[in-house]
């Protein structure tokens, strides 16, 4: 395109939404037969119609899932045990953190700095080779381990962070009235802080789900291995790979827009 | 917060109690099931070589397959961030364009990107990249071009020439990666410039480019500078996925001297060490430059 | 005022919307070029909104603006080239932090007018000294008190030698003992004859300079009138109610 070309299609983008919308279809299309065509030049051999079988199968008139539909649930699964460790972790690790146990902040602070500082990729292999043997952990459970450690580190931020967020003046209205530190946590603190968290601890579930994805290195059966196994069978890389990734894009989009929601909703009440 | 009313004194606390038994008992577990149940015999002398051994014939200290990864990854960080901010500025100001099309192309990238995990991104981009992409842009002649001018720069860039198709493969797939979460930076960073000032600039008779360029970049590269490098750190911890194609950085050579020596307690330490002891310079090195830039703000 | 003189400000039914909110119900109003309005009413009554329209911060929905002969429309050169002749004073000074004083001050006659670095170095130390602080050119604004920050808005405003100032509120951030100084510098301006629109709720600063009040309420202009009448025989029952309210005190 040359620049005359460039500033027309500019400026009919201006002039009203659905000519921007169109154009941006137009786009798409656009990589989309790049990506096509790169295929077909290559000798591709398109075989959508094999993959409703990896998604679900039928057997004597019932529905039996697939073997992406089973590495799914397989990372669902893991996303749940470790959400629930997640929260736990990331709790103890911000109260020990704020908590005027030196001992307590030190350890929050040792473990925080190592696992902020190292790739997530060398903390699973770490947990595979050498906490694994010694602890005796299958692999769904050292990804489960790694994982949770792993996010946990965020939620504890995120814990921290909302808790301090809430006004000193706060606090020092809880001394006023004469309430115990206790009842000023649970009475003010927390209430006000729970909501300011909720968002940002969604959308940690999200990331959750997504980094979930790195277990496939230690070979325990989520989407992400199921679907490398497939393409190791049929070389059907681009039909299996754009499925994953819709798979994973459909929930992690779902909840994201559950998070904007979230995060209007906190918005109007304060 | 209430901790800070209290005195700084150490003090002894239950928790201090409960804290430390924890923390002893889980080192005598470890080294009482590494001891007995595992029989692991510690070999440090085996692995310390894969970092840099002196050359017999030479006598001379000569880097090694870990070493060499670490250097790879700081190749891929360094490059792979100042590419990533290119995409990241171009994108980011696509994205509070007041151009509807540029918008939805910078929005549904930076959705795609950070909705998929980076694992199957890197899987699927490298797949895409090396079978097309590469052959296209005709890396491979490059990495075979005769000039000596290109020759040198393809050694500089990727260090071994015969590596180099695979090394900006990997590239490109960790800038694309990380070009998202930078243009969310840009974003913020511009958007975190308050409406007066656009429209002070408006009100004057500038232009949207010279407001742009002398009113808003200069305040938003200020903001934006203590996150990218938040980022650099990140893509450091990043770039150890794009092992999982082959590309020889710290992490692939890590597995490769684990696989061969089956020192992988040693290895994997010392490589989970090595990591950090870089990303926590880094830290330490940008806080200083951020506490020295606000200082000189009067 | 000489009403067969072309105005140079012309609003004809202009009207705005903030989504279901109309801020301007075909607002209609004429400044000749020399004129001194001071526009008042309660807040949200679309003062500013007027005036933001007048050199385009805002978009209006209907209706046609038409500044110095120039009609305000998507054409962005006639946008430019109003801008350049309209300043305008904000609230909240909208300092550039990033620059010193003086580029703060040289930066548009530089970028938009084609100055030469001297050149707009002199004019805009001329203007400083009109507003009296030559000596804090090369200070940063964060360094200058309230008062100073909106002077050195003014002289801003005034390097790029418009024909009309605007004004929103120009003293409605500063502390009291700093708006008498500003004032000061806005009734200077008004004695040499710039075309001048005041959004203020300072009542003796529109009794010295004003020739028109415009008392405005729910988007629509209520009363416009000479301060002769506009104070002491307001025609309309809102006025009189808002005047009692703010003279009270």
């Amino acid at each position: 395109m040359n620049r005359t070309q460039v500033r027309r299609w500019w400026r009919l983008s201006q002039q009203s939404p659905w000519i921007a919308t169109l154009q941006f279809l137009i786009f798409m299309a656009l990589v989309m037969w790049v990506v096509l065509r790169g295929a077909a030049e290559m000798g591709y051999q398109w075989q959508w119609y094999n993959i409703p079988e990896y998604l679900w199968k039928e057997y004597k008139g019932e529905l039996y899932p697939g073997q992406l539909t089973k590495g799914l649930m397989v990372t669902l699964e893991m996303t749940f045990w470790c959400t629930i460790f997640t929260l736990l972790v990331g709790l103890i690790t911000a109260l020990l953190r704020m908590s005027n146990s030196w001992s307590g902040s030190l350890l929050a602070t040792i473990y925080l700095e190592v696992v902020r500082n190292t790739p997530l990729l060398v903390q699973l292999y770490l947990f595979y080779f050498v906490l694994s043997p010694i602890f005796g952990v299958d692999r769904f459970w050292t990804g489960v381990i790694c994982l949770t450690f792993y996010e946990a580190s965020f939620v504890a931020e995120i814990i921290r962070s909302g808790i301090v967020s809430v006004d000193r003046g706060q606090w020092e209205a809880g001394d006023a009235v004469g309430l115990s530190r206790r009842d000023a946590y649970r009475f003010i603190v927390l209430p006000q802080a729970v909501p300011l968290m909720l968002p940002p601890l969604t959308g940690q579930i999200i990331n959750l789900i997504k980094h979930s994805a790195i277990v496939s290195v230690i070979a325990v059966a989520d989407l992400t291995t199921e679907g490398r196994n497939i393409i190791a069978d049929t070389f059907m890389s681009f039909e299996i790979w754009f499925t994953v990734a819709g798979i994973y894009l459909v929930i992690t989009l779902t909840l994201s827009v559950f998070v904007t929601w979230l995060e209007r909703r906190v918005r109007v009440r304060t | 917060m209430t901790a800070g009313r209290r005195n700084k004194k150490t003090r002894w606390s239950w928790i201090d109690l409960l804290v430390i038994a924890a923390v002893i008992a889980f080192v005598v577990f470890v080294v009482v099931r590494v001891e007995t149940v595992l029989r692991y015999t510690w070999n440090w002398g085996h692995v310390m070589p894969f970092l840099a051994y002196v050359d017999e014939d030479t006598g001379r200290w000569v880097t090694n397959l870990l070493l060499e990864g670490l250097i790879l990854t700081m190749r891929l960080a360094v490059i792979g961030i100042v590419i990533s901010a290119l995409i990241g500025v171009v994108m980011g100001l696509c994205r509070i364009s007041n151009n509807l099309f540029l918008r939805m192309v910078a929005r549904t990238y930076v959705e795609l990107v950070r909705n998929t995990p980076p694992l199957v991104f890197i899987f699927i981009f490298y797949f895409f990249l090396s079978s097309q992409l590469m052959p296209l842009l005709g890396v491979d002649d490059l990495a075979r071009s005769d000039s000596e001018f290109v020759q040198w720069m393809v050694r500089m860039v990727a260090g071994d020439p015969s590596l180099f198709s695979n090394f900006v493969a990997g590239l490109i797939c960790l800038s694309l990666f990380e070009g998202a979460y930078i243009t969310e930076i840009v974003r913020a960073g511009i958007q975190s410039i308050p409406r007066g000032q656009w429209e002070a600039g408006k009100s004057m008779g500038l232009s949207g480019f010279d407001v742009m360029r002398n009113v808003i970049l200069p305040q938003a590269v200020s903001r934006i500078m203590p996150p990218l490098a938040n980022q650099f750190i990140i893509l450091i911890k990043d770039s150890s996925i794009v092992s999982l194609i082959s590309i020889q950085e710290l992490t692939f050579m890590a597995v490769e001297v684990g696989v061969s020596t089956s020192r992988v307690f040693e290895v994997w330490i010392l490589t989970a060490v090595m990591y950090f002891v870089i990303c926590y310079a880094c830290v330490i090195v940008f806080n200083w430059l951020e506490r020295r830039a606000e200082r000189s703000k009067r | 005022m000489t009403e067969n003189q072309d105005p140079i400000i012309r609003l004809t039914d202009v009207s705005k919307f903030f989504g279901e909110f109309q801020a301007l119900k075909s607002v209609n109003m004429e400044v000749q070029l020399g004129e001194r309005v001071v526009v008042c009413g309660p807040s949200g009554s679309g003062k500013s909104t007027m005036i933001r329209c007048i050199n385009r911060l805002e978009e209006h929905d209907a209706g046609r603006i038409v500044v110095d002969g120039k009609e305000l429309t998507e054409d962005m050169g006639n946008i430019l080239a109003v801008r350049r002749e309209v300043g305008m004073v904000f609230q909240q000074f909208n300092l550039f932090p990033h620059l010193t004083v003086l580029r703060n001050l040289t930066l548009a006659p530089m970028r938009a007018r084609k100055l030469s670095l001297k050149e707009a170095e002199e004019v805009a130390m001329q203007y400083l000294e009109r507003v009296q602080i030559p000596d804090q050119a090369n200070k940063y604004p964060s360094q200058l008190s309230g008062g100073q920050q909106q002077r050195v808005a003014i002289a801003r405003s005034l390097c790029m030698k418009p024909r009309i100032m605007l004004f929103d509120e120009p003293t409605s951030a500063l502390d009291p003992e700093m708006i008498k100084e500003v004032l000061d510098v806005m009734i200077e301006l008004a004695r040499e004859g710039m075309t001048m629109i005041v959004v203020t709720h300072e009542m003796g600063f529109a009794k010295t300079v004003a020739d028109t009040m415009v008392f405005m309420d729910h988007g629509e202009i209520v009363e416009s009138a000479p301060p002769s009448d506009f104070f002491t025989a307001p025609e309309s029952e809102r006025t009189q109610l808002f005047l009692s309210q703010i003279l009270s005190h």
